[in-house]
């Protein structure tokens, strides 16, 4: 039960956000993941790449917004405007409580910067990953009160 | 100070956004890349001065670390970051500790510089930032010697530091204690329990959901590591864990229960989500309940708590709403859980199982794909609980085959397959096909390797289906079954025959093979054929790929022209199917894939050569026999090695006389076996260990690599036909066990007359026919001692032809012949002239062991 990774990357597919908590999950089969003489070890852009072309080539009125990946992970996806929120999840974990989580933390985002648009997330990627730091800790949830989050974080921000 | 920090910083940040401007206003990829290229190595230059002020080394951390986000290299920065968090600023601090958790991994090295400042961090006397930011970092960023090393640290925050009233402190505490603990099982030795005490007894987070589900995540680790205690063989350890953690945290399985429903009537608006109390929440608990319900071990301070679980887990789905997203989430945790658990009896979770189909049944008529997606997931892994309750809502399921996404018609497909039986045979199958029809007319559009994928599940599914069950109860009429699967299989020959891989059309021809029901079944086939052999619309109805279809055309045409052409009960287009067309077929096939140089053209190929060799005999027209002849010459030359040896042998067969060849290419007999159709690599190996090296059985191993009718033929009529063209002939070599179970009791004829008698054997011979050229005749040995590697040479005048047939023993399977026993050997001679005999025998005595050889000569009395 735990995030492998969060990606979040436009519809030109250029990416806006990627924190890996789990890095295996470059590895198709899982085994040991620190192994670099691997031939099966994808580099991150290239599984990013892939991961886009997957995603982007789905129909967004019609499918699922989950797909599985590779045999270790399951991506789960939302699409926001321009932007795609994925989450690489272990294959045995539930999906739709993770598409909550993307939820959550788009909502999060949409408080603390004001009607968040890509632009923000642009300009201000350390502090989207302040956001998502609050909300996740080593790839689980940690906090789910967007009241409470919001607090901390605007504790956070006066601090800078 | 202030003021000149903040001026500087603006600048500083002036510079990043200036940065990112001109990434995102590059025209092209290579204006970009000249960008980023030259950022890159500014940056690395940058952070090799030792110089360089604070503000200016914190800003390019903030452009390397957008450099990361775009996918640059960055390693040349991770030492500067670790410097980073070691310094005062809690600015530096915390650019620091997000930039050493996004570039290093856990398998650096690196890693080792941070124990000491994550130690003193997370000992900070009076920031809780700083606490709460090292928390973060350790937690998502943990190599074992790290988690042994600030284990301690970490619960001493929770028990001693001042912010340990603070659950926005706790939290993480509890939380990075889970994930340290995931790392190295081994930790639970040193953990203190009363943290788990502290922080459940004590009011002061009893209702705080962020403490609630760390402390549910700890529970998970701790339950979690039971494989790893267990493999770590350390005896303490395991006592440890048995006896002393386990019971411990099962003492707040009640409390779990009482969080958990308590969140059911939790009106709160801070965690409702649309109408639900923390969805998230509540599936943690969840979670954390069934793991321990679960537990490898029996564990009685767990299992008293057993049916109140099960009223937990009823009560939670009674009060879920299933109309609202969050509500779903929860009670599919709940049908998750339901079907993961193992440790109870069935009677306990018979009305769990129900209770959970049902669930999942509803979320089938969902509108939105994610609820049907996991929904048919789940039901595929839950048909074996209870398949009376599935098979209830395959009105739903088959509803999902219209939908859009191809995943969930994949599911769908693959469930209706899972609760398929004799009854429901017919129903289903029609629904499938229509789906397949519906993909065929639209030109399989949108078709990528999910299709592919798919399609290849239906046919595979298709044909086990079709072993395993029968529509016979149904009709009451067991040939009405294989005719309908028939009907089925060229349908689909027809629809999907270009995804069939070869072992498939095995089976589909065996299928085809077996089908008793002559009339209908021709009937079938000549709908088929009608098809295939009307030149213009093959390029329409039939995919020009569509290589199944051609194999099984072909194979049919080899099979059944000549009974399909004279067949009364069945009328035939005889203007589309005749002689002629379907010699131009095979020619046209020939033609067709002369270049494809793929396994299944080399196949059809095979399959080809055979039909032509069998249609020399059905069909009448000279000219047709001529061109099918043309054909098989002209493989002869083929690139290809089994194909040339298969054509060479077919040359010589295709002229042999029209009566050997009648018996040689009958019609293929039932199959006995379908299921168990010998594969070729398993027939190649039994020849080779029934040890037949002899040249005759040589052309029958080429005779039956890759065709299965001529393996079967083999084994119904005995080698010995081919045998018989072929002299010298030795016998005994070939033991084929089939022949052996049919023949009848030889025994030795009154009228045949003795022609040799030693004081070993005896020989006689019987006339059968004498015509005008043609004599035939068998003859009798009779060893009067025990024998066995009898071998029989016969020679005729320069004038005659001789053909010897196998022998034949009725009292023994093997190459020894008891005393007294009656061998038969057929003879046939043509020609001109008397009738002489040469007969030379050799064998072995079974007593002395012995090699005897007898020679005679024999006059008959008939002239040729």
């Amino acid at each position: 039960m735990a995030i492998q990774f969060i990606l979040c990357f436009n519809k030109q597919g250029v990416v806006r956000l990627l924190r890996w908590y789990d890095m295996c999950a470059c590895n198709g089969n899982g085994s040991g993941g620190s192994s670099s003489n691997n031939n099966d070890e994808l580099l991150p852009q290239d599984l990013i790449a892939q991961i886009y072309r997957l995603i982007s080539a789905r129909d967004h009125k019609h499918q699922s917004n989950f797909v599985e990946f590779s045999e270790r992970t399951k991506l789960v996806y939302r699409r926001y405007a321009g932007l795609y929120f994925v989450m690489g999840i272990d294959l045995q974990d539930e999906e739709p409580i993770y598409l909550s989580h993307i939820h959550l933390v788009v909502e999060v985002l949409d408080a603390f910067f004001g009607n968040v648009c890509e632009l923000d997330i642009v300009f201000n990627f350390y502090k989207t990953y302040m956001v998502l730091d609050e909300v996740f800790l080593g790839g689980e949830i940690q906090e789910v009160s967007k009241d409470m989050l919001l607090e901390k974080l605007g504790t956070l921000d006066r601090l800078a | 100070m202030a003021s000149s920090s903040t001026s500087s910083s603006k600048k500083a940040a002036s510079s990043l956004k200036s940065f990112i401007k001109d990434v995102r206003g590059a025209k092209t990829l290579a204006d970009e890349r000249a960008i980023v290229t030259k950022q890159s190595a500014k940056v690395r230059t940058k952070l090799r001065d030792d110089h360089l002020s604070h503000s200016k080394r914190r800003t390019n951390i903030q452009k390397l670390l957008y450099l990361y986000i775009l996918g640059e290299q960055t390693h040349f920065g991770q030492v500067e970051c670790i410097n980073l968090i070691a310094s005062d600023d809690f600015v530096d601090k915390r650019l620091g500790y997000l930039s050493t958790s996004l570039l290093l991994d856990e398998s650096e090295d690196l890693l080792t510089l941070l124990t000491n400042i994550l130690s003193n961090d997370l000992n900070h006397p009076s920031n809780r930032y700083i606490v709460s930011l090292a928390l973060n970092t350790l937690g998502s960023l943990t190599s074992i010697e790290l988690a042994r090393d600030l284990f301690p640290d970490v619960q001493k925050i929770i028990k001693h530091s001042k912010f340990n009233r603070e659950p926005l402190i706790m939290k993480k505490c509890l939380q990075c204690l889970a994930k340290l603990i995931t790392k190295d099982s081994s930790l639970l030795e040193i953990l203190d329990l009363e943290v788990i005490e502290y922080c459940l007894d004590s009011n002061l987070f009893r209702m705080n959901h962020g403490v609630l589900l760390s402390i549910s995540k700890l529970f998970q680790a701790i339950l979690l590591s039971y494989d790893s205690i267990s493999r770590n063989n350390d005896q303490y350890e395991i006592e440890n864990y048995n006896t002393k953690v386990i019971p411990f945290i099962s003492k707040y399985i009640p409390t779990l229960f009482e969080k958990l429903l308590g969140l059911m009537n939790d009106i709160t608006p801070e965690f409702n989500v649309q109408g639900t109390a923390d969805p998230f929440l509540q599936c943690d608990l969840i979670y954390t309940l069934t793991l321990f319900f679960n537990f490898p071990k029996e564990i009685d301070d767990i299992s008293k708590h057993g049916d109140k679980f099960i009223n937990v887990l009823i009560q939670v789905a009674n009060n879920t709403s299933s109309t609202t997203g969050p509500g779903k989430v929860v009670l599919y945790e709940t049908t998750r859980s339901i079907f993961s658990l193992k440790n109870f009896n069935e009677t306990e979770m018979k009305p769990l199982y129900t209770l959970g189909i049902n669930t999942l049944a509803t979320f089938l008529k969902a509108k939105d794909n994610n609820t049907k997606y996991v929904a048919l997931n789940s039901l595929v892994k839950v048909i074996p609980y209870d398949p009376e309750s599935v098979q209830r809502h395959k009105k739903f399921i088959l509803n999902c085959l219209n939908d859009h996404d191809i995943s969930i018609k994949m599911r769908a497909i693959e469930l209706l397959f899972a609760i398929l039986n004799n009854g429901n045979l017919i129903e289903l199958i029609n629904e499938i096909m229509n789906f397949l029809e519906n993909l065929y007319a639209n030109q399989f559009k949108n078709f990528n390797d999910d299709w592919e994928k798919m399609i290849h599940l239906i046919i595979d599914s298709l044909i086990v289906a079709f072993k395993k069950f029968s529509i016979a109860e149904e009709t009451g009429n067991p040939s009405d079954d294989s005719i309908w699967k028939l009907k089925i299989l060229i349908k689909i020959l027809k629809l999907v025959g270009n995804f069939i891989d070869m072992e498939t059309i095995n089976d589909i021809l065996i299928s085809f093979n077996n089908t008793e029901n002559i009339d209908h079944k021709f009937q079938l086939i000549s709908r088929m054929l009608l098809i295939s052999l009307k030149p213009e619309t093959l390029m329409d109805e039939i995919a020009e790929n569509n290589i199944a279809w051609n194999i099984v055309s072909i194979w049919c045409l080899g099979e059944y022209s000549d009974s399909l052409l004279l067949n009364k009960n069945v009328a035939i287009n005889h203007e589309v199917i005749n002689e002629f067309t379907i010699a131009s077929y095979l020619q046209k096939m020939d033609e067709s894939y002369r270049i494809d140089k793929d396994v299944s053209a080399k196949t059809l190929i095979h399959y080809l050569l055979t039909s032509a060799l069998k249609l020399s005999v059905k069909l009448n027209d000279k000219r047709c026999i001529e061109n099918l002849r043309r054909l098989i010459l002209n493989r002869t030359k083929d690139s290809d090695l089994m194909i040339q040896l298969k054509a060479v042998q077919y040359d010589i067969l295709f002229n042999q006389p029209a009566n050997v060849k009648k018996v040689l290419l009958s019609a293929m007999p039932i199959f006995e076996n379908s299921s168990a159709s010998p594969s070729i690599d398993t027939a190649a190996t039994m020849e080779i260990k029934s040890g037949k090296t002899k040249k005759n059985d040589l052309l029958l191993d080429l005779l039956d690599y890759s065709t299965d009718e001529l393996q079967e033929q083999k084994k119904e009529k005995p080698a010995n036909l081919l045998q018989e063209l072929l002299q010298p002939n030795t016998t005994n070599n070939n033991s084929s066990s089939t022949e052996q179970q049919q023949k009848p009791i030889i025994t030795l004829p009154d009228d045949a007359k003795e022609i040799h008698s030693s004081e070993n054997i005896e020989v006689y011979s019987k006339l059968i026919s004498h015509e005008e050229g043609f004599f035939q005749m068998e003859l009798y040995f009779k060893p009067l001692i025990s024998i066995n590697n009898l071998k029989t040479f016969c020679a005729v005048t320069k004038t005659q032809k001789l053909t010897l047939g196998q022998l034949f023993c009725s009292t023994t399977n093997n190459d020894t012949f008891p005393k007294h026993s009656i061998i038969r050997q057929s003879l046939k001679v043509t020609g001109t002239g008397k009738l002489k005999l040469r007969l030379k025998l050799t064998f072995e005595s079974n007593d002395t062991g012995s090699e005897l050889s007898e020679q005679f000569d024999h006059k008959f009395d008939q002239t040729l």
